[in-house]
């Protein structure tokens, strides 16, 4: 399906200029592949990671100076000055990914639109280099050396290469990069839970629309052979984004139908010159407010109003949940506890929320940690998967310190968990959600030569998924949107996806919270099974009849100190215990 | 340079800086009740100048000229929230909806500047003087001269700065804002109209945007495109004073008008470059402003 999409679009390129009725339509089709190059970057920029930069001319204006300053003042040959360009752009795409890594939303729209008026600037300016709004004249054309066929070959190259940025953005969209990206986009500490390092993938994220955009702005700069500084400005810009608006933000397909979406309205408003902004602007405001998928959201719901009915009936069969092999635990023998906190203390300004509590969580076993509301339990659960740090004592995991360790490298070590207000990504279906925790199977690289070779893949990562899914009974909702399901769904979605992590040590806070008694007692008896595959599970939760039945050692917290410790029994008849919750007699 | 030289370009600034605190502070109110800011803000300030001039051109004196616009100002603030802001709502959440309304106000923008376009074309004009009889009308102090134009549109400016305050901090309506800012739910809860209180937000900012673009036009040029840098440097005053600090607009607004005055003044190729370069260092290192808090937004 994928690969004759590829070859029907490889044709399509082949056959164009052989069959355009003139020269014209062929430098029409380059524009389109030149705006929607840069589309497809600002698309997986602001569409995934959500990070909105309004520079993106000032990285296409980057390369196109660069190869053109090459290619005119030093005589570089074009397939050299290619390279050159591009790390240019990847440089200043990464010096502005650090630059988001310290601004968000509006200060990033800031920075980066100050990034965008400042080169434009220097580009009108710099006369002597830039040639300013006069141009960089003679700068070469890449025709392969023939000036009847050029544009032609010119348009091969161009549309060949829009088709790999392409092929790249679907990969980074069907893949796991793109659902890590969406899990970024809603919530950055959540993201960091299942392993996902935040700030390497903003960063990156950065790089990458950097490098397509200055892919544009190199053949920009060798199509015409003119380099004017007013290519670079705002309008640029503004274009972009548009061109992403129009043809939906953050869906595969929707740079290339808003490229042509805004080439064929300038076609259409050259003739109606004097009110460009009126159709640009009203387009902007009637695509965001009553169709903010754009043209791609506007086909999908067509399409699944036409093939609704056709749909029924072909989900895939899920197979009957098979029991994994238990994850090994510490190479050092399952004597060793798996977590093992060491005097550790959390202040928030002055208020003392965990006080030099240690603890310990023996291989193979549930652990309940109990107390009272405000007792600092969450706090120590932040504490041990890295969300707030310790201020102070040792947080060891099967016996490896990781009381330093950033979140998403204690999630990679074999730390999952759920949370008490739950975190699951609204942009993906349940089954994606689930996909989220599966570890990484291959390298980006290797990831996407399997992608390009078959889809195998993928389904492979769905098929896991929907069987974690089973296995807390909710296969049949995979391909609802979670926003869409009952508290109780989600929770067991969640759970789900903490499985997918193929856990050492489950973290589950307050995992029956708000469940009715039979998915409790579904919960309370999955856990046991768990713990029967050598899972080792730490618990916070309120309801004592529960923390009873399932767990086999209970520490009990109240204002921060540890109260009491022992079996469920020996916890049960604790006067400190009961004191803490029933108030003291005296 | 003359010390009294100086002072002229300093006054400049403090002019200019207190047309990019207005902007700044209109920027800021909607965002307190919306969290959105008025990409097309530039072009509102660009209709007010357009439209004081027209109206001193045609004869109007300016104490009947700044009410005309300040009620077509509110007009057109209402039509924002209308169209571009309140459809917003019903989105749903996450995907585009975080930063619609960066793209709905900017297309309002747009219409605004082609309507302009359409009447005046793409010309400069320049507005007549709003105080002094003419350009060059200069008043000395201790012996340094100043222009009278740049001296009231400063006065005027700041005065309009310090209503603001007090409206956000000593009346009813300050106190509405504060808590539809903190939560709308909250807010419905205490029997406050949120409806009306955003309303009032965008009737305040189109006003702001009015009042800047009468004071902006004699100062500078007016023509069609002319918003954009208003919005821009207003935009830097509150970014670099913080969304959180109220005294920080003002401060990095001025800053940033006399900053880019000495920076003409000095080299007049790259003059406007520069406060941009400033603003793009400090929020490089410090995310939130100088004078907002000083942890990165954790969400």
């Amino acid at each position: 399906m994928r690969h004759l999409r590829y070859l029907l679009a490889a044709i399509a390129i082949a056959v164009l200029p052989l069959v355009a009725p003139n020269p014209y339509l062929v430098t029409l089709a380059q524009d389109v592949a030149i705006v929607a190059m840069g589309a497809i970057g600002l698309n997986i920029l602001l569409g995934l990671s959500g990070q909105l930069s309004l520079g993106q001319a000032g990285f296409v204006g980057l390369a196109a100076y660069a190869t053109g300053l090459l290619a005119t003042k030093y005589q570089w040959p074009l397939w050299a000055t290619l390279p050159v360009s591009l790390a240019v752009c990847a440089v200043a795409g990464g010096l502005m990914g650090l630059v988001a890594l310290r601004t968000r939303t509006h200060y990033l729209a800031m920075v980066t639109l100050a990034f965008g008026y400042i080169f434009e600037v220097v580009a009108q300016r710099w006369v002597t280099v830039t040639g300013g709004a006069m141009g960089l004249l003679g700068v070469p054309q890449l025709n392969f050396g023939s000036f009847v066929n050029g544009s032609q070959y010119f348009f091969w190259v161009l549309g060949g290469a829009l088709l790999l940025v392409q092929m790249l953005s679907d990969y980074v969209m069907d893949s796991r990069i793109g659902r890590g990206l969406h899990a970024i986009k809603e919530s950055e500490s959540f993201a960091a839970t299942v392993g996902v390092d935040a700030a390497a993938w903003r960063c990156l994220v950065f790089v990458a629309s950097a490098v397509v955009a200055g892919l544009s702005g190199y053949f920009f700069a060798h199509q015409s052979g003119y380099l004017g500084s007013d290519a670079f400005g705002l309008e640029r810009n503004t274009a972009l984004l548009i061109a992403v608006v129009i043809g939906g933000l953050g869906s595969a397909y929707g740079p290339i139908l808003g490229a042509l979406a805004l080439i064929g309205l300038n076609q259409f408003t050259a003739q109606f010159y004097e009110v460009s902004y009126f159709i640009f602007g009203a387009i902007l405001l009637l695509v965001m407010t009553v169709f903010p998928g754009g043209i791609a959201g506007l086909l999908k719901t067509v399409r699944d109003f036409l093939f609704r009915r056709a749909s029924v009936g072909t989900r895939p069969q899920v197979k009957p949940w098979k029991e994994t092999e238990p994850q090994p635990l510490a190479a050092h023998g399952s004597t060793e506890p798996v977590l093992e906190l060491e005097d550790v203390t959390k202040r928030y300004a002055g208020v003392v929320a965990i006080d030099s509590v240690s603890l310990r969580v023996d291989a193979g076993t549930v652990h309940a940690l109990i107390g009272p509301n405000g007792a600092g339990k969450s706090t120590l659960i932040n504490a041990i998967t890295g969300l707030g740090l310790a201020d102070s004592g040792r947080i060891r995991f099967c016996g490896a310190d990781i009381s330093a360790l950033k979140p998403h490298r204690r999630a990679r070590l074999g730390l999952a968990r759920t949370f008490q207000n739950l975190q699951l990504i609204a942009s993906l279906t349940v089954a994606e959600n689930v996909m989220l925790g599966l570890p990484r199977r291959h390298g980006p690289v290797a990831g996407l030569l399997r992608w390009l070779a078959s889809g195998r893949d993928a389904a492979e990562e769905r098929a896991e998924a929907l069987q974690l899914l089973a296995a807390v009974g909710i296969e049949h909702l995979a391909d609802e949107m979670p926003a869409g399901l009952p508290y109780g769904h989600r929770k067991l979605c969640e759970l789900a996806r903490a499985l997918a992590q193929k856990p050492t040590l489950l973290l589950l806070d307050e995992p029956i919270a708000g469940l009715n008694e039979q998915e409790a007692a579904e919960v309370g008896a999955r856990i046991l099974s768990m713990k029967a595959r050598g899972m080792t599970i730490l618990l916070v939760e309120h309801n004592m009849g529960f923390v009873m039945r399932v767990s086999d050692h209970v520490t009990v917290i109240d204002y921060g100190r540890k109260i009491g410790e022992g079996t469920p029994e020996q916890v049960q008849r604790d006067p400190a215990v009961i004191a803490a919750y029933l108030g003291d007699a005296q | 340079m003359q010390m009294t030289d100086l002072a002229q370009v300093i006054l400049g600034g403090v002019a200019l800086g207190s047309i990019y605190t207005l902007m700044g502070k209109g920027l800021l109110v909607t965002y307190l009740t919306t969290r959105a800011l008025n990409f097309g803000q530039g072009d509102f300030l660009m209709i007010g100048s357009f439209m004081a001039m027209a109206l001193m051109l045609a004869g109007v004196p300016v104490y009947l000229m700044v009410p005309i616009v300040l009620i077509a100002m509110a007009g057109l603030g209402y039509a924002l929230e209308r169209v571009a802001i309140r459809p917003l709502e019903r989105l749903p959440a996450g995907a585009a909806s975080a930063l619609a309304w960066i793209l709905t106000t900017m297309g309002f923008g747009m219409l605004l500047q082609n309507t302009a376009q359409l009447v005046w074309g793409k010309s400069r004009y320049y507005s007549p003087q709003l105080f002094a009889g003419e350009k060059g009308e200069v008043m000395s102090l201790w012996g340094v001269r100043f222009y009278m134009e740049e001296l009231l549109v400063a006065a005027i400016a700041l005065s309009v700065v310090a209503v603001l305050y007090w409206m956000l901090f000593r009346t009813r309506w300050g106190k509405h804002v504060a808590v539809v800012s903190f939560d709308k739910g909250t807010a419905q809860l205490l029997g406050i109209n949120v409806r009306r209180v955003v309303v009032s937000s965008y009737l305040m900012m189109a006003g702001l945007a009015g009042i800047s673009g009468i004071l902006a036009g004699p100062l500078t040029s007016v023509n069609s495109h002319m918003g954009i840098m208003f919005l821009l440097k207003g935009f830097a005053a509150v970014c670099i004073g913080g969304f959180s600090n109220p005294l920080g607009v003002l401060i990095a607004g001025l800053g940033f008008g006399i900053v880019e005055a000495l920076s003409g003044f000095l080299d007049s190729s790259y003059g406007d470059v520069y406060p941009f370069l400033i603003a793009f260092v400090i929020l490089i290192v410090r995310p939130t402003g100088l004078f907002g808090e000083s942890h990165t937004q954790v969400r």
